[in-house]
């Protein structure tokens, strides 16, 4: 067994990590190369292979390459996508154009809401003009009310290959519960243009919702195309160095796919940045404790903070996602985004007489005004800076000299109306900003009916750790792990290295109440089979797949459902009606007790299989270099004045300590300020900070 | 009459705003007959610091956000889903510290009805910790019975702290016709079942008798279980959360951040007002079919005076309450104007609306149509709210447009909602009957920098969900044939409103189904609503029933039908923009049709490229490109630039040939108001203030000609052209509906041509002056 590689392209950077069969983690990186991003694939893994002191060709030997791919979502940001043409079903061609009228504004930030002479429409997916109905009908009952038009269909499809269409999006309506129609269509384009890249709407995504079925497909065909060259490519390079193994490519659902599925199914990847880092809090967790913690995880960088939640060692899944304004269904772990970074902008508004932060951002470039790139707004890290929570000259590891006049200059600016002076405004914005995250680990928790008081929480990114002890106070949560602190730029990589394989199958059901368990058994074993099929046709062994159940369950009059996992085995109707309790016992945890309405009676609407397995015998080392029992305080480096806004704007004279030197067996006592490479940990009055023998800071919050 | 409107008339010498007679509304010194026995939590923490208070006001916009996700989820009912409903948070005293972007009109029953709550019953039965009173009388807080307010009071340490609210629209309350919209009302009798505010839950525990009596009363009694505990629901997940914040922060302190909310949002508002010249600004609309099959149209005015930092709104103008459900209540005449303000004044203030209710003067007089009396039917006449409200959103962006730091915030108006019901049983012998939502995807008005949004939903419900067809075809026994959008569906302008949509839907295993119509306006007869500034008004809606069609015979020859009018069809009805129960049987089609926001400025102003993508993208018809924009595209779909240049000059030309205003209704006012001495202000897009020759005057902005005193109607000093409501594109004869003759009145500069307003009367209307400055 050689290394484990992990592999995460950011907008930037390019990150590696490799990981020994004793579990020790080696990282490297090296700059991103788009757009053949292959390039600084293999550029990241060279250096790595510097740092263990082995040539690329001995550290691929043998070894697993595990893949946190953007180039997908890279490619939709910055519409470098294919020209795609979507077939509909005739009459409901503009329901991707019309985006569900005002759903499309869900989930946008609060200033957007209110202001509603700003609000317009995002960009179409597709253009009218590549849009074309095809005269056919399935209705909801599976019957074909009218068959495919194919001398008009045949038409259409001509008349979008003239247009230009490289890839192609079908998506017809009630194809979920039969799909010939679209089988049909697909067969069409495969006669007429049999290179292109074709998505078709019940193999995306089998779910009752047109609209963001829709979307999921035309997303999909956007970057099918990208994503097949690069891959392609990707293998060809690694080919040449003698990897021949499969990649295995990180997925929003939280789980490793192979490349073939993820040419096949490229929309999978969109998001799997954020869901890696919490599938690498989730690893952690369960290498450090049993693995039941309860955890929410924090990654705050330099324009967006995303939260997710592991519950019993399980991260939260939803059942849809955004692009912008356009909402998608796919099987994605649960990581909200809120604008609130480093690069938030602190400005005073004058309608409410308050100062507001965010949710613009200076990004990074201007960037803060700290960075002195002729940015002249006040951002989160001028803020951080000015409070002595940052080092101007250690930021990143000193890749940065922070311009602390210009972050003071920038914030008087944005506090003077309000007769704030720097540190005044610097110690709002920061109390802003907290108290933001705060409402979003609030709606991302609370509301999810579950109390953050109880959880750990994970902080990472670049200034995750500088805000995580003031956030936990806020929100009552009494631990902070600043996981594996050295990794704190290669955390995504990480979390891809500690990824499993993952299958999901899901089937649109309408069973109502009580439950047929034939028909459960017969479909259970159906999905399974196609979950079986796709693992081993990776290489993975039947016998190593652990396998989970679920199903979408809702009172039959209801609209929204709530996914509850099924009892594995044969069904029976007790095994049934087991499953129909614990769907009334989880309704009334995410509502409240007494919400339940039995008896409006019950309905199943879908099925769900999800399969994985390991792919490696990934383990982390514990690197107790030192016994563990000790109970040393770690050594500042030096001191420098600190403004502790909790309690005055006097700056007092605080330790600051290498986070370099920060061992398992030291401990740092609050007030302090650790600065590693990539990070800064705040510790606040009453915390206190460990080093656990994985390498991990645990901050008890006092 | 009954016993009980004679009781309530006989005893009333002056106005009783006491929710029998006319609406509930609370007296200034309301708080006075609130029981002593109900302790108000009064501690306040004058210390508040700035940061705390916006840590504090996202939060409370959070609570409210995640109430409304949690009602949606909870919910059975399409409509919950299409998230017709909106809550809110309040002080003790029910002043709305916090509404949510949902429905805006909803907002303004809670705080009437909680007012009643506490000043009739906080002795008995007594307001307590863990109590929920829910309601839907329409003369205490409710737009009309299908929206039904739950509200629950927050105690901390034991004290009443706040309330919070919801008010959703119910799937089916009983009355004469399913769905809750009866046409047929004469008066409250046959509406739905109105249920005066009653504690249904008390401290923490549902009284089961009274929800039984509650269900028993619909035809859906299940789904109306749902939704009432998703309302439950919403209201104790707020309460805790508010009550969380009070301990985090210290109740004092959140007490303190609600009361400047509030304090903010009224000087926010006031100096907004302060921005805008004193004056009063009218509209006029109508509202068609008092009954069914009634050919009158009947007349409504709103007026709103801006003097200072106040404002006052009345209706003087508007006709009497009549039988049939054709007016609203209180509720409706100042929910539609809070619902205006909130999402055209107050996007700063997070929709804090009441803060901005303390600079206003609500001045109606009871017993006209914007302003029922018991026993007048309302539930069917709840559209008209609609309509009343996009009046307001013509004034509103009138008044804005007077000042150049608050014109970018207008919004032109959207047009009527026509809404469809359909109900009956499937071949499984399942009932149903609600509206269809689609509607919910209507474009929006134009503003003053740029075209309205195409299918984009009203702006006064900025996040209400068009729901999917795979939706909807579960639930009814219908096909949808098509849902598309609408080609020459918004108003024409300098900025065009957005355009809506055309769908048509055949009957599939279903055994049985009626069609309702409810539309609000005359938005089927004449037009979907006004333009702006010479902008022009939106089409008409329309519901078409063909008849025994071919659709079947077309199905088997692999056609899906994609126009209702060139099927074969047995015979084809226009139904009216109300009426009860059309039979639709399999083999028959039926079509709505609903539209867009109107136009703002004069349409030749437009840019002709900007015409040729409409045209491209099929907004808009060659056609109305040529007629309406003066636009010529050529066969490649480019500009003819020579054409429309020579076309545009055309139009302009023929608008000197028309009428002078003064010739028909009267001698401009010739300038009277002293010179001020300050420089020229912009009150119109094409009009400014200025001193002319010792005098203050209105004139036009492109040509600078004098159009009349500051004071006057400016439109006394223009051309007009009174032509049929045909002009504006997809619109029919108006005699297809009514017997008086309607008139669409346009008006432009004498000296440029440039064309500045329009109005759609009775051609015996007299001229309606837009505005008058004081």
């Amino acid at each position: 067994m050689g290394y484990i590689v992990g592999v995460d392209i950011g907008g930037t950077f390019t990150d590696c990590i490799a990981i020994d069969e004793a579990g020790t983690v080696t990282i490297g990186k090296a700059p991103s190369t788009p757009p053949d991003f292959q390039t600084g694939f293999v550029d990241s893994i060279r250096a790595t292979a510097g740092r263990l002191d082995i040539s690329l060709e001995e550290l691929l030997q043998d070894a697993k390459i595990y893949h946190g791919c953007t180039v997908g979502t890279n490619a939709l940001v910055e519409r470098r996508t294919a020209k795609v043409g979507l077939l509909a079903t005739s009459g409901h061609g503009d329901a991707i154009i019309v985006m569900q009228a005002g759903g499309r504004l869900t989930g946008m930030a609060p200033e957007y809401i209110a202001h509603v002479a700003s609000q317009t429409k995002d960009e179409p997916l597709v253009e009218k003009a590549m849009i074309e109905e095809v005269h056919e009908r399935i209705t909801f009952d599976g019957e074909v009310l009218v068959e495919v038009n194919e001398e008009r269909c045949r038409a259409s499809i001509q008349r979008l290959i003239d247009a230009g269409a490289d890839a192609f999006a079908v998506s017809l309506l009630w194809s979920i519960v039969n799909p010939c129609h679209e089988q049909r269509v697909l067969e069409l384009i495969g006669e007429l243009a049999p290179e292109a890249f074709v998505s078709v709407s019940s193999q995306v995504i089998p779910r009752n919702g047109e609209y963001e079925r829709t979307v999921a497909t035309v997303v999909n065909s956007l970057i099918g195309p990208a994503m097949n060259s690069y891959l392609r490519d990707l293998e060809s390079d690694l080919a040449k160095l003698g990897y021949h193994d499969t990649i295995h490519v990180m997925s929003c659902s939280g789980g490793l796919i192979d490349a073939a599925y993820a040419r096949e199914l490229p929309v999978l990847t969109i998001g799997s940045g954020p869901v890696a880092g919490l599938i690498g809090a989730g690893a952690l967790t369960r290498a450090e404790s049993s693995g039941h913690e309860d955890v929410i995880t924090t990654d705050m960088g330099g324009t967006t903070f995303d939260v997710g939640v592991i519950r019993g060692g399980q991260p939260l899944s939803r059942p849809t996602t955004r692009y912008g304004q356009y909402e998608y269904f796919v099987p994605t772990l649960d990581v909200r985004s809120v604008g609130a970074g480093g690069g938030s902008i602190v400005r005073f508004d004058a309608d409410t007489s308050t100062l507001r932060v965010g949710p613009q951002s200076a990004g990074s470039r201007p960037g803060p005004a700290a960075y002195l790139r002729g940015g002249t707004a006040a951002t989160v890290t001028d803020a951080d800076l000015v409070l002595g929570h940052l080092n101007a000259d250690y930021f990143l590891g000193g890749d940065i000299t922070l311009g602390i006049d210009a972050a003071r200059d920038a914030l008087s600016a944005a506090g003077e109306p309000l007769g704030f002076g720097a540190a005044e405004t610097a110690a709002a914005a920061a109390r802003i900003v907290d108290s933001q995250m705060a409402d979003a680990i609030r709606l991302a928790s609370v509301q999810q009916g579950y109390d953050p008081r109880g959880y750990v929480m994970y902080a990472y990114g670049g200034a995750g750790p500088v805000h995580a002890t003031a956030l936990a106070r806020e929100l009552g949560m009494r631990r902070v792990v600043v996981p594996l602190s050295d990794l704190a730029a290669g955390w995504s990589a990480f979390g891809v290295a500690s990824s499993e394989a993952v299958v999901v199958e899901e089937v649109a059901k309408a069973l109502t109440y009580p439950f047929d368990p034939d028909e459960m058994n017969t479909e259970w074993a159906r999905l399974e089979d196609k979950v079986r099929a796709a693992m081993t046709g990776q290489g993975i062994g039947a016998e190593t797949l652990e396998w989970e159940r679920l199903a979408d369950i809702r009172y039959s009059q209801q609209i929204n459902q709530v996914a509850v996992v099924a009892p594995q085995g044969d069904y029976t109707p007790v095994v049934a009606q087991a499953l129909v309790d614990s769907f009334e016992r989880e309704y009334e945890r995410l509502f409240g007790a007494g919400s339940g309405y039995a008896a409006a009676g019950f309905a199943l609407t879908a099925m769900r299989v999800r399969a994985r397995a390991s792919v490696s015998d990934f383990h982390i080392a514990r690197r107790d270099g030192t016994n563990g029992a000790g109970n040393r305080a770690l050594t500042p480096k030096g001191k420098r004045d600190v403004i502790w806004y909790e309690r005055s704007l006097t700056p007092e004279p605080t330790p600051i300590y290498d986070g370099a030197a920060f061992a398992h067996g030291m401990r740092v006592d609050g007030p302090g300020i650790v600065e590693f490479q990539d990070t800064t940990l705040v510790l606040r009055y009453g915390d206190h900070a460990t080093v656990d023998a994985f390498g991990s800071v645990i901050v008890d919050v006092g | 009459m009954s016993q009980a409107v004679e009781e309530l008339q006989g005893s009333t010498a002056e106005i009783a705003w006491d929710g029998r007679l006319h609406s509930y509304r609370s007296a200034p010194d309301w708080m006075d007959r609130v029981s002593d026995e109900l302790p108000l939590y009064d501690q306040i923490d004058d210390q508040l610091d700035p940061v705390t208070f916006e840590v504090i006001r996202n939060r409370l916009w959070t609570i409210n956000i995640a109430h409304g996700e949690a009602m949606t989820r909870i919910s059975g009912s399409p409509t919950f889903q299409a998230l017709d409903f909106n809550m809110c948070i309040m002080t003790e005293a029910a002043e709305i510290a916090m509404n949510a972007p949902f429905l805006q009109y909803l907002a303004s029953g809670s705080p009437m009805a909680i007012r009643y709550v506490m000043e009739n019953f906080s002795a008995d039965p007594g307001i307590h910790e863990g109590d929920v009173f829910i309601g839907n009388d329409p003369w205490v807080g409710a737009a009309h019975q299908m929206d039904v307010l739950v509200a629950q009071p927050v105690f901390v340490e034991g004290k009443l702290f706040a309330w919070v609210s919801n008010a959703g629209h119910q799937y089916d309350l009983g009355g004469i016709v399913p769905g809750g919209w009866p046409q047929n009302a004469v008066d409250v009798y046959s509406d739905p079942t109105l249920f005066s505010p009653f504690k249904l839950v008390e401290r923490g525990v549902m009284r089961r008798d009274l929800e039984q009596m509650y269900r028993r009363q619909s035809r859906m009694p299940d789904l109306v279980a749902l939704d009432l505990r998703a309302q439950l629901a919403g209201c104790r997940f707020a309460t805790e959360q508010l009550q969380e914040a009070c301990r985090q922060f210290g109740a004092p302190t959140v007490k303190a951040a609600m009361k400047r909310i509030l304090d903010n949002a009224q000087r926010a508002f006031a100096e907004k007002l302060e921005r805008i010249p004193d004056g009063t600004w009218s509209e006029v609309r109508w509202f068609d079919e008092q009954l069914p099959g009634d050919r009158g149209t009947h007349r409504m005015q709103v007026n709103v005076t801006k003097e200072g930092d106040r404002l006052r709104i009345d209706n003087r103008g508007t006709d009497e309450q009549a039988e049939g459900p054709n007016g609203f209540v209180f509720t409706g005449f100042a929910g539609s104007l809070m619902g205006v303000i909130s999402v055209s004044m107050l996007a700063d203030q997070m929709f804090s609306i009441g803060g901005a209710e303390r600079q206003i003067d609500f001045d109606p007089t009871p017993g006209l149509l914007t302003c029922c009396d018991y026993p007048a039917a309302v539930s069917g006449g709840v559209m008209n709210i609609l309509t009343h409200m996009n009046a307001l959103m013509v004034i509103f962006s009138r008044m804005l447009a007077c000042d150049p730091d608050v014109k970018g915030d207008l919004i032109g108006a959207g047009p009527e909602w026509p809404l469809l019901v359909l109900a009956g049983t499937d071949d499984r012998d399942s009932y149903f009957g609600t509206a269809l939502m689609d509607a919910s995807a209507m474009g929006s008005g134009a503003r003053a920098f740029k075209d309205g949004v195409d299918t984009s939903g009203p702006a006064w419900s900025p996040l209400i969900r068009l729901l999917n067809i795979e939706a909807s075809e579960q639930w009814y026994p219908i096909v949808y044939l098509y849902r598309r959008e609408l080609t020459d569906g918004g108003g024409a302008g300098r900025w065009r409103g957005g355009t809506g949509m055309e769908e048509a839907v055949t009957p599939y295993r279903a055994t049985a189904i009626e069609a309702i119509t409810n539309t609000g306006g005359s938005g089927v007869s004449t037009h979907g609503c006004m333009g702006v500034f010479g902008g022009m008004p939106s089409p008409t809606a329309r519901y078409l029933l063909a008849k025994g069609t071919n659709v079947e015979r077309l199905f088997g020859e692999r056609i899906v039908p994609d126009d209702i009018d060139t099927i074969e069809a047995e015979s084809r009805e226009l139904l009216r923009a109300k009426s009860n129960g059309a039979p639709f049987v399999a083999g028959d089609m039926l079509e709505a049709v609903f539209t867009g926001g109107g136009g703002y400025g004069d349409p030749l102003e437009r840019e002709p490229e900007r015409v040729a993508l409409d045209v491209a993208l099929g907004y808009v018809s060659t056609e109305v490109a040529t007629d309406l924009h003066g636009v010529v595209i050529d066969g490649d779909g480019a500009v003819d630039a020579a054409r429309t240049a020579e076309e545009r000059e055309r139009q302009r030309a023929a608008r000197g040939t028309w009428t002078e205003v003064s010739a028909r209704f009267g001698e401009p006012e010739t300038p009277s108001s002293p010179a001020t001495g300050e420089a020229p202000v912009s009150v119109h897009e094409y009009l400014e203030a200025r001193d002319v020759e010792g005098h203050r005057v209105l004139a036009c902005s492109r040509c600078e000609r004098v159009i009349g005193d500051y004071r006057g109607d400016y439109k006394l000093g223009l051309l007009m052209h009174e032509g049929p409501l045909t002009l504006v594109p997809l619109v029919i004869d108006p005699a297809h509906f009514l017997d008086e003759e309607m008139v669409l009145r346009r008006f432009c500069c004498p000296g440029c041509k440039t064309q500045m307003a329009t109005e759609l009367v009775r051609s015996d209307e007299p001229l309606l002056a837009e505005f008058r400055f004081a």
